[in-house]
């Protein structure tokens, strides 16, 4: 394996193969009835650690997925293959915030 | 029938159109011969083989990269609108700048490399089923419409292109060749492989049927090795 844009490419489609499932699961959990989307309902699954493990990996993939595509739209640019460097740094630094951020809300509940 | 045809002069395009009487057996490019010695000399396009293989008369007709030699007007109704290839630079009329395309192709070193002795040269064996590996990626005459159609050579110049890609497979997945880790090297840097979305638009338009998008993804495939 040669760097990082192999790895970069094996993990898009995984994460989106991933979030082919985690998504369907989560409309499943959420909008299959209106009483899902009750409080007592988002508490219950927010405190459950099975539920949190499962947002957690939603959480990782999609993030994941969503900033590695957008940096590989900024590298199909002149613009951004010249700043290739700062466009990775950017991202991947932009990418773990998020996915921190959101892993510290769910250990709020 | 109708030829409207993108011209370019002086920094400038316009449309312009003749009546070009069609017989049976015409291709576009007999068309195009007849405007320029009939109608108007002044109009450029290239052409050399006339039979498909040099690569060199493939333009954009109807909105789809075609050979002009190999493009039959009994195809078309009455009109056929005719311009230069996408992402390329034109010089004039229906002319492209190639220069900037076989540089892409030279990069990924489409040659054999082998250990030979000169001095005491030996005949390098094949069997058939090493040829068949990657023999229809020799079929590539390089005419460009791979690139045109390309959503990442559009945005990224530097971006090498199907053509190119399918040159480095060819002679990556030739028994013979020596240079495949060098080769790998180059199509692995982020303007090779990975500037590849999977348009597949390549594959469709390609008039030799060579899918170059296959040799992306099994190039894809060593890469990841």
């Amino acid at each position: 394996m040669r760097g990082f844009e192999p790895l970069a490419w094996v993990f898009q489609a995984i994460s989106g193969i991933a979030m082919v499932f985690l998504i369907t699961t989560h409309f499943l959990l959420t909008h299959s009835s209106h009483d899902l989307l009750s409080y007592d309902s988002v508490l219950y699954r927010m405190t459950n650690m099975e539920y949190k493990i499962f947002y957690a990996l939603l959480l990782i993939f999609v993030t994941f997925h969503a900033f590695n595509g957008l940096r590989a739209i900024i590298l199909d640019t002149e613009g951004g293959m010249r700043k290739k460097g700062a466009v990775n740094a950017v991202i991947v630094t932009a990418a773990l915030i998020a996915i921190f951020y959101g892993l510290y809300l769910l250990s709020k509940f | 029938m109708k030829f409207v045809i993108r011209r370019f002069k002086d920094d400038k395009s316009f449309w312009q159109s003749f009546e070009v009487p069609v017989k049976k057996g015409m291709t576009l490019l007999d068309g195009l011969f007849y405007i320029r010695e009939n109608i108007d000399p002044s109009l450029a396009f290239r052409a050399s083989c006339r039979m498909g293989i040099c690569g060199s008369c493939a333009v954009k007709v109807n909105g789809r990269p075609r050979l002009a030699c190999e493009t039959q007007l009994s195809k078309f109704k009455k009109e056929i609108k005719i311009e230069p290839l996408d992402n390329f630079r034109v010089i004039r009329d229906l002319v492209t700048e190639f220069e900037g395309f076989f540089a892409k192709h030279k990069k990924v070193k489409p040659y054999l490399i082998a250990n030979t002795d000169y001095e005491n040269p030996i005949e390098q064996l094949q069997t058939p089923e090493e040829l068949k590996k990657y023999y229809i990626f020799t079929l590539c005459i390089k005419c460009g419409s791979c690139l045109s159609v390309c959503p990442s050579s559009a945005t990224l110049e530097s971006s090498l292109g199907p053509a190119a890609l399918v040159s480095a497979y060819r002679f990556n997945a030739d028994s013979r060749d020596r240079g495949k880790e060098e080769r790998l090297k180059i199509v692995s840097e982020s303007f090779g492989v990975w500037r590849c979305h999977s348009a597949m638009e390549c594959s469709e338009v390609c008039p030799k049927q060579i899918e170059p998008a296959k040799a992306i993804q099994l190039l894809r495939r060593e890469t990841l090795r």
